[in-house]
C-alpha cells in the first residue's frame, strides 16, 4: 500500500491487486455537507452516472461499459460523520483477460474520471433533459423508501433523533426541494464540491502512476480550497421519545431504538467500538440474538449498530405486531445487563474472533481492501494494514466495551405497526 | 478456443473427487487468499414435496427444507453457531427451490471448522421441543417477507403460472403448513436427500482438496453405504397457464408489477438453452436496449426494472418485475417489442455485447472465495463446470438466440400480477 499527496487536498493510493481478476479505480470527493444544498447534491450522482463529456448519452456509455466485458461504473453519494462523499468507481477484468487484446485499464480510467471530472454540460449547465429525468427518477426513489418499511421506520427514528442537526440532513435529499432544482443550481453545487472537497483516488491492479498523472491533468485549470473534515458531533441527552405509526395491512412490526453518547468530545477507537457493538447487537453470538432472538424467539432480526462521528447507536428489530413492548424491554435489559453485569470471557473471545476473522480476510476482496483503507482516510487516521490493526482488537478489553455502552443514553424509539382494526 | 479464452477457462477451474460414499468434493485453491469458504450443498428444496423412501411414499409441508436448514444447525451438544464462534468462523445456509446449502468463512482452523459444517449437517438430531422453538423464529421470517412487495410479486407470479408446480408455495411455507412439521417427517428428509451421494462439499482460498478430504473421512463421509431407494415426484405442468392475472393490495406508494412468462423446464445438461434463457430479458428490455431507455426516459418504470429468469426441476420462468404509474402500458410495449424482435430478429452488436458482459461477470464471480465455491457448487449441481460455461457462451450465435425466441417469452404462456397501493 502505498499513498501519496498528488495536490493540496488530492491524494493517490495504490493498493495490491495481483491475485485478482479484475482491477478497480475509485475516486472519493468529501466535502461539508449543507442542509440548503442537501437535494442537489442527492440529484448529482444520478446525472453523473448518466454519462459524461466524451460519452454523453446512457444507453451509449452503457453499451461502452458492456464492450469492456460488463465493466461497473457506480456514482453514490455516501456519509462521513456529517460530511458528504460523491464516489465513483469503475471495475472490471483485467488487460489479461480481453478476448482482443484490448487496454482495457486505460479505457476504466478514462471512463471513471471522464465521469467526476469532465461532466457534459449544455450551454455551461447540466443537461436540462438528464435533469428532468433524474428528478423523476429521484422523486420515484424518495417516494419508495416507504416500501420497505424497515428502511421507513429507520429513517422516521432518525428524523425524530437528529431533528434540525446538521447530523439529521437527508442523504437522499428533500422531495419539497426538487422543484427548485435547476441544471444551472445542479452545476453550481458540482463546483462547490469540486472546490471544495477532499478528494482520494484509489488505485487496485491499474497503472498508479498513469492514473496519478491524469488525475492531475483534470485538476490543473481549477482553483480549491479543499476544506478540512467536519468535527465529530452527538446529539444532546434527553428524554425518551416514543413514536407509534400504524400502517394498514402490514403483516411484521419494526421496532427503531437510537441512543446517544452525548458528547463528541469523547471517542473510543473504531476497534472498541466494533467489539461493544459485536457483544450487544452485531454478530450471532451476541446477546441480542442469542437472547433476544433464539431464546425468546421476539423477532426475527435484531441488531445494533453504532457510527462513532454522531455519537448514536441504534437497534432496530421486526417483530410481531403487539409484541413492541416486551421486545423493546427484552433489548433493553440486555442492554442494562452488558452496562451493569458481568461480560464473561467467553463471549468476549467469541467476538473478537469473529472481527479478527473479518479483518483477516479483508485482503480477499477488492472492495472490502479498499473500504478498509478509505475508512481509516475519512476517519483522519493513519493507514495501517488489517495485519497491525489486530493487535488492537486484541488489546480491547471487557471494561472498556462497558464504558462504551454505559456512555449512551436512550433517546428515541419510533415503532411501524399494523393497524389494529385491520388485523 | 483461442489462449486468453483458455486462460480464462483456467481461471474458473476446480478440482474434483467423489467419494466412495458417492460424495463429490469440488476444490478450488486460491494462492494468496487468506481466508476459505465452504458450502455443502444437498439437492433438496422448496419443491420437493413429494417422494418415495424405500417404497414409502412422503408428503412434506411447504416449507420443510426451508425448516430443515434452521434445524441443522442444532446438536445435541448445542448449537453449531457457538462452536463456530470458538473458531471465529461466520457460518449461514439458505434454501431455494431446488438446493439448501451451508456455509462458513473462516481464516483459521480450517479443519475444524469443517468438521463443525460437515459434523451437524451429517448428524441430523430433532425434538419436538426443539421443532417447536423454530417454528416461532420462522413464523416471524414469514412474516417479514409478507410485507415485501417484491416476494409477494414472485410468489404471485408463480401462482398464476403453475396449477400444480410446488412452486406456487413460498419457499418458507406459512405458519400453518411449519407447523405440521414432526421430527419423523425431518428425519425422511434427511434419510432421502442429505446421503453424501445427493450432496457436493464445494471449498475455495486457503484450502487443499486433501483437507476436504480428509474432514470427510473424520465425519464418516467417505465410506461407500447402501444406497437408499428415492423416488422423487413432481407433477407436470401441461395446459394454458391456469390464472392470467392477480391484482390484491398493500401499503405500497405506487403499483408494483410482475409479468412472467412460463417456459418448458430445462433439460439437464442443456446448458445452451439455459444460457440463452438467461440472456433474453438482457436482450429484450436490459439497461443496452432502447425499449429500457424508453422506460427510463419517459418514467414509466423505476430504475430497478428487470428481468429475471428463474429454473428449478420441472419448472423454468421469466419474470420482468418493476413499480409504475402504468403498468399495463409497460406490459404492452413490453410484449410488443418481443413480438417484433421474434419477426425481425436480435440486433447482432446487441448480442455481443450482452455475451461480453456475460464473459466478464464469469471471471468477476470466481474471484471471491464465497462466489468461487458457491458457483462450482451451483454448476455442479446443474450438472456441469463453470469452464463449461464459458465454453458454451463462447459457442451462441445470435441465430441460437433467435431461434428460442420464436418459443419463448410467448403470449400465451404469460400472466401478470400488479399491487395496488392500499388506501
Amino acid at each position: 500500500m502505498e499513498r501519496k499527496q498528488l495536490a493540496p487536498g488530492v491524494y493517490l493510493t495504490a493498493l495490491d491487486a495481483q491475485k485478482f481478476n479484475r482491477c478497480r479505480i475509485t475516486v472519493h470527493l468529501r466535502f461539508p455537507a449543507k442542509r440548503e444544498y442537501a437535494t442537489n447534491t442527492a440529484l448529482l450522482p444520478l446525472v453523473l452516472e448518466r454519462g459524461y463529456a466524451a460519452c454523453p448519452d446512457m444507453t451509449a456509455l452503457s453499451r461502452r461499459l458492456a464492450a469492456l466485458y460488463g465493466a461497473d461504473l457506480g456514482v453514490d453519494l455516501g456519509t462521513a460523520g456529517i460530511d458528504r462523499v460523491l464516489t465513483a468507481d469503475i471495475c472490471g477484468i483485467k488487460d489479461e483477460f480481453a478476448l482482443n487484446g484490448e487496454n482495457l485499464t486505460a479505457e476504466y480510467c478514462g471512463i471513471v474520471l471522464g465521469t467526476i471530472f469532465d461532466p457534459y454540460l449544455v450551454d455551461g449547465a447540466f443537461d436540462p433533459e438528464a435533469v428532468r429525468i433524474e428528478k423523476e427518477t429521484m422523486t420515484r426513489r424518495l417516494q419508495a423508501e416507504y416500501n420497505n418499511k424497515r428502511l421507513y421506520c429507520v429513517r422516521q427514528a432518525r428524523r425524530k433523533f437528529f431533528g434540525d442537526s446538521p447530523a439529521g440532513t437527508e442523504l437522499g435529499g428533500y422531495l419539497a426541494d426538487l422543484p427548485a432544482v435547476t441544471p444551472q443550481t445542479l452545476k453550481a453545487e458540482y463546483d462547490r464540491i469540486l472546490q471544495s472537497a477532499v478528494i482520494d483516488v484509489m488505485v487496485q491492479g491499474a497503472d498508479a502512476d498513469s492514473v496519478a498523472a491524469l488525475v492531475q491533468e483534470r485538476l490543473a485549470g481549477i482553483r480549491r480550497t479543499p476544506c478540512a473534515y467536519a468535527a465529530p458531533v452527538a446529539m444532546p441527552r434527553a428524554e425518551i421519545q416514543r413514536y407509534i405509526e400504524e400502517i394498514p395491512g402490514l403483516t411484521q412490526a419494526k421496532l427503531c431504538m437510537l441512543f446517544t453518547t452525548g458528547d463528541a468530545s469523547v471517542q473510543p477507537t473504531i476497534h472498541q467500538l466494533r467489539m461493544a457493538m459485536g457483544l450487544f447487537g452485531g454478530t450471532s453470538t451476541s446477546r441480542l440474538f442469542r437472547n433476544v432472538r433464539e431464546k425468546q424467539s421476539l423477532c426475527y432480526y435484531c441488531a445494533s449498530t453504532a457510527v462513532r462521528s454522531t455519537g448514536v447507536m441504534m437497534v432496530d428489530s421486526g417483530v410481531e405486531p403487539g409484541g413492541e413492548e416486551r421486545a423493546e424491554q427484552a433489548i433493553l435489559k440486555e442492554w442494562e445487563a452488558l452496562k451493569n453485569g458481568p461480560i464473561t470471557p467467553g463471549e468476549l473471545e467469541d467476538t473478537r474472533r469473529a472481527l479478527l476473522s473479518g479483518m483477516e480476510s479483508l485482503g480477499d476482496s477488492l472492495a472490502a481492501l479498499e473500504s478498509w483503507y478509505y475508512g481509516q482516510i475519512a476517519r483522519g487516521e493513519p493507514l495501517t494494514d488489517p495485519e497491525t490493526a489486530r493487535a488492537a482488537v486484541r488489546a480491547v478489553t471487557a471494561e472498556e466495551v462497558r464504558a462504551i455502552l454505559q456512555g449512551y443514553s436512550y433517546s428515541v424509539r419510533y415503532i411501524v405497526t399494523a393497524q389494529e382494526d385491520a388485523q | 478456443m483461442n489462449h486468453t479464452q483458455s486462460k480464462a477457462a483456467a481461471a474458473l477451474s476446480c478440482q474434483k473427487t467423489v467419494l466412495p460414499s458417492g460424495l463429490t468434493v469440488l476444490c478450488r485453491p486460491m494462492p494468496g487468499y487468506s481466508s476459505t469458504h465452504a458450502m455443502y450443498a444437498t439437492k433438496f428444496g422448496s419443491v420437493m414435496l413429494d417422494f418415495t423412501l424405500d417404497g414409502n411414499p412422503v408428503h412434506l409441508p411447504a416449507g420443510t427444507a426451508h425448516f430443515l436448514e434452521h434445524k441443522m444447525f442444532e446438536t445435541p451438544e448445542g448449537d453449531a453457531f457457538d462452536l463456530y464462534a470458538e473458531t471465529g468462523a461466520a457460518a449461514n445456509a439458505f434454501t431455494s427451490y431446488d438446493r439448501t446449502c451451508y456455509i462458513f468463512t473462516a481464516t483459521r482452523d480450517i479443519d475444524r471448522n469443517l468438521d463443525i459444517l460437515l459434523g451437524a449437517v451429517g448428524k441430523p438430531w430433532f425434538t419436538r421441543e426443539t421443532i417447536a422453538k423454530e417454528q416461532g423464529i420462522i413464523g416471524q421470517e414469514i412474516k417479514m417477507y409478507d410485507d415485501s412487495p417484491d416476494w409477494r410479486l414472485l410468489t404471485g407470479l408463480f401462482r398464476c403460472l403453475y396449477a400444480r408446480h410446488p412452486i406456487r408455495e413460498d419457499i418458507a411455507g406459512s405458519v400453518e403448513s411449519i407447523a405440521q412439521l414432526t421430527p419423523e417427517l425431518l428425519y425422511a428428509c434427511t434419510d432421502a436427500f442429505y446421503a453424501p451421494a445427493n450432496m457436493v462439499l464445494s471449498v475455495a482460498g486457503s484450502v487443499t482438496l486433501e483437507q476436504a478430504v480428509d474432514a470427510c473421512k473424520r465425519c464418516g463421509l467417505y465410506e461407500a453405504r447402501p444406497p437408499r431407494a428415492v423416488a422423487l415426484s413432481l407433477p407436470e405442468e401441461t395446459g394454458p397457464v391456469p390464472q392470467k392475472e392477480l391484482v390484491f393490495s398493500m401499503p405500497v406508494t405506487k403499483p408494483c408489477f410482475a409479468v412472467g412468462y412460463r417456459e418448458e423446464p430445462i433439460a439437464p445438461g442443456d446448458t445452451k438453452r439455459e444460457v440463452l434463457l438467461d440472456m433474453l430479458s438482457d436482450l429484450v428490455c436490459g439497461g443496452l436496449t432502447g425499449l429500457y431507455r424508453k422506460f427510463y426516459d419517459e418514467a414509466l418504470t423505476n430504475p430497478e426494472f428487470s428481468g429475471d429468469f428463474v429454473s428449478a426441476s420441472g419448472m423454468c420462468a421469466i419474470a420482468f418485475t418493476g413499480e409504475s404509474s402504468q403498468p399495463r402500458r409497460v406490459v404492452e410495449l413490453l410484449q410488443a417489442e418481443i413480438d417484433r424482435l421474434r419477426r425481425e430478429g436480435i440486433d447482432p452488436e446487441l448480442f455481443e455485447l450482452v455475451k461480453h458482459q456475460m464473459y466478464g461477470e464469469l471471471l468477476g464471480d470466481v474471484e471471491s472465495v464465497d462466489d468461487a465455491a458457491e458457483e462450482q457448487a451451483a454448476a455442479f449441481l446443474k450438472g456441469r463446470t463453470l469452464a463449461d460455461e464459458i465454453d458454451t457462451l463462447a459457442a451462441l450465435t445470435v441465430e441460437d438466440a433467435n431461434a428460442l425466441l420464436q418459443t419463448a417469452l410467448l403470449e400465451e404462456n404469460r400472466a401478470y400480477v400488479e399491487i395496488q397501493p392500499r388506501e
